[in-house]
């Protein structure tokens, strides 16, 4: 829910409640006060009729007008005194009208008598209803002016907010550049300002230290692996070494190359991660497919597979080059690497879904554990079980769907290029 | 041929040389930016052999100046960032090839006589090894004047054996050479590869020059 739709919410609710009680309220003590009014005119009238009775000794005439009506009525006894509303009939105009009625005992000569004075409480009706008309015009006025000025002003006023809010969204890591972002005139949206300032250029330095801080450790570690391998390749040079001791030689060089494999690798995942290969083109997937095959097809010929492959000629994904040959490698070279001798490769590329079918032996371990790093299904294997993370990697980046089964000993595994 | 090494990691300097002297090049060797500047301006080298992150300064700064100074003596960059951007801007920059650290020798060296022979001989130079005769240029390689019916990878390693004669190259090395990284580990195909060529070369009638270095790899010999 926005904020002003929130807030708009509540403002709008309370202002009917406040005004609802409001227009109660004052209801109930303009007809208090009306009331009476008319419960003081009532008792004038009373008066009146009394001082008439002590001067002439007989009944004043009953009088009937629009608004006030008194009546007299002979009873045995002295009827009770009391003052109340009551709906009494209008003869001339048929309808009943509410009424505050004051009835008191008399007496003349020994007889009693019952007197009824009313007056009609119309007027106070009609006032009331004027009260109600005009309190909801008010609540009416005032929700348009809350509309208005939520509409116009507020969303001016959060113009600011908004501003750094798309800067934040288009916020990119990679790009360099701070956030930028318009001085306004409202405290809080600057010091809001400021902390996004701030937080972008702490970002970007803290970003820049993080890459800084591999390439220099990837080096640093490259570089006495080189000199440890320079040294090792000199000495195979010699010839006053035993069988043994030369294969000690030739093992300590192979593990060095693989550190120095698995330093470039581990580097490389980093780099991924931290999306540093952000430049695009549309890349010709077909074309990385057949330099590779090409460049493998006397390991394949040597290995007696059977190759078979059914690539569009045109199958341009946007992405980065580079990537797009390590996921490339990556998948073709598995396909030749953990294949039978006289197996089969089917290379399928249609559009824009890539699949790699081969022979091989059924996995000991589950489908997506192969995807993590350091996970192989053979361990005694020479690899790192780095590529098929690579391949996961990437296909994170760019959004495409990866799947891979096993079934009657093929390995197949797709990936959807979008 | 004379080679300068730019590198600042003297041990890494000290087996490059090493290496290259017994190919009978001359090499002397730079440690420092200023000491490479100074080098590099009195001297005209066959090669030079650059590494990027240098005590002083930067090695791309070394290949500009040699360029603007229009000294066309070639560049292979040697560098522990592998990364595309500096390779990218070494090759812009007019360096000839760029080899990531560490590399094995066996493969500078190839690199160093084909970036010579490019430059020096426009690329057309024909190598010869006893009767063998290889033409870099139309990647082919003759016996005695008869055709050798290689493969592409076999002639690969043909070349490569020859540009690294009388030394012994371990098997990795030759699978990165002919594969590239990711086939690296995967030696079991050098074998094949090796034991064509050997016969390729006995059929057309030369002696078996390639000798089995137990457990390390192969040599390419006629002692």
């Amino acid at each position: 829910m926005k904020l002003l739709t929130k807030y708009n919410r509540v403002n709008i609710l309370a202002t009917i409640i406040v005004f609802m009680i409001g227009g109660l309220c004052y209801y109930f003590m303009l007809h208090f006060i009306l009331v009476k009014q008319l419960d003081r005119d009532l008792k004038v009238e009373e008066q009146e009729i009394a001082d008439y009775i002590k001067a002439n000794k007989s009944l004043p005439d009953s009088t009937n007008y629009g608004d006030q009506k008194i009546s007299f009525e002979q009873t045995d006894l002295p009827a009770a005194r009391k003052i109340n509303s009551v709906d009494i009939l209008n003869a001339t105009e048929g309808e009943y009208i509410t009424s505050r009625q004051l009835v008191f005992p008399i007496s003349i000569s020994g007889k009693n008598y019952k007197v009824s004075v009313s007056k009609s409480q119309q007027e106070t009706e009609d006032l009331i209803k004027l009260i109600v008309t005009l309190t909801l015009s008010m609540l009416v006025l005032l929700l348009l002016i809350l509309f208005i000025i939520n509409r116009f002003v507020l969303n001016k006023l959060w113009h600011p907010f908004n501003n750094t809010l798309t800067a934040l969204k288009h916020f990119n890591i990679n790009s360099q550049s701070a956030i930028r972002v318009e001085t306004s005139t409202i405290t809080e949206f600057n010091e809001l300002n400021d902390a996004v300032t701030t937080m972008s250029n702490r970002v970007l330095n803290d970003y820049e230290a993080l890459k800084n801080f591999t390439e220099n450790a990837s080096h640093e570690i490259q570089t006495p692996l080189a000199v440890v391998n320079s040294k090792l390749e000199l000495l195979m040079q010699s010839e006053n070494f035993s069988e043994a001791q030369m294969n000690d030689i030739e093992i300590m060089h192979d593990e060095v190359r693989r550190l120095s494999k698995l330093n470039q690798s581990l580097l490389l995942l980093t780099k991924i991660d931290n999306q540093q290969f952000i430049e695009t083109r549309e890349v010709d997937i077909a074309a990385i497919i057949n330099k590779h095959l090409t460049n493998y097809e006397e390991l394949i010929a040597a290995k007696q597979i059977m190759l078979t492959k059914s690539i569009d000629a045109t199958s341009e994904v946007l992405m980065n080059e580079t990537l797009a040959v390590v996921l490339l490698s990556n998948l073709i070279t598995n396909a030749i690497k953990h294949n039978f001798e006289q197996g089969s490769i089917e290379i399928i590329l249609h559009k824009k879904k890539l699949t790699i079918k081969n022979t091989g032996t059924a996995l000991n371990c589950i489908p997506d554990a192969l995807f993590e790093r350091f996970k192989k299904n053979n361990p005694e294997s020479e690899s790192l079980g780095l590529g098929l993370s690579f391949v996961k990697k990437i296909c994170e980046q760019y959004g495409f769907s990866i799947s891979y089964n096993f079934s009657s000993g093929i390995h197949s595994i797709s990936i959807q290029f979008t | 041929m004379k080679i300068l090494i730019i590198e600042d990691e003297k041990s890494l300097s000290d087996s490059i040389a090493s290496y290259l002297k017994a190919q009978d090049y001359i090499c002397e060797t730079a440690t420092n930016f200023n000491t490479a500047i100074e080098k590099t301006e009195l001297y005209d080298y066959d090669c030079i052999l650059l590494d990027i992150t240098l005590p002083g300064g930067s090695g791309l700064t070394i290949l500009k100046e040699l360029r603007a100074n229009n000294k066309m003596d070639a560049v292979l960059i040697i560098s522990a960032k592998n990364s595309i951007d500096d390779k990218v801007a070494g090759l812009m920059l007019g360096a000839d090839d760029y080899l990531a650290k560490p590399f094995h020798l066996s493969e500078l060296n190839a690199r160093i006589a084909a970036i010579i022979r490019r430059k020096q001989f426009g690329g057309n130079s024909t190598i010869h090894f006893n009767n063998i005769s290889i033409d870099t240029q139309a990647k082919t390689a003759t016996v005695n004047k008869l055709d050798l019916d290689l493969t592409k990878k076999e002639f690969d390693l043909l070349l490569y054996f020859v540009s690294n004669k009388g030394r012994v190259i371990s098997k990795n090395a030759i699978a990165e050479h002919l594969w590239g990284d990711e086939m690296g580990g995967n030696l079991d195909f050098i074998y094949t590869h090796v034991k064509n060529l050997r016969k390729k070369l006995q059929d057309a009638g030369e002696a078996d020059y390639i000798k089995s270095v137990y457990g390390m790899g192969y040599k390419f010999t006629d002692q």
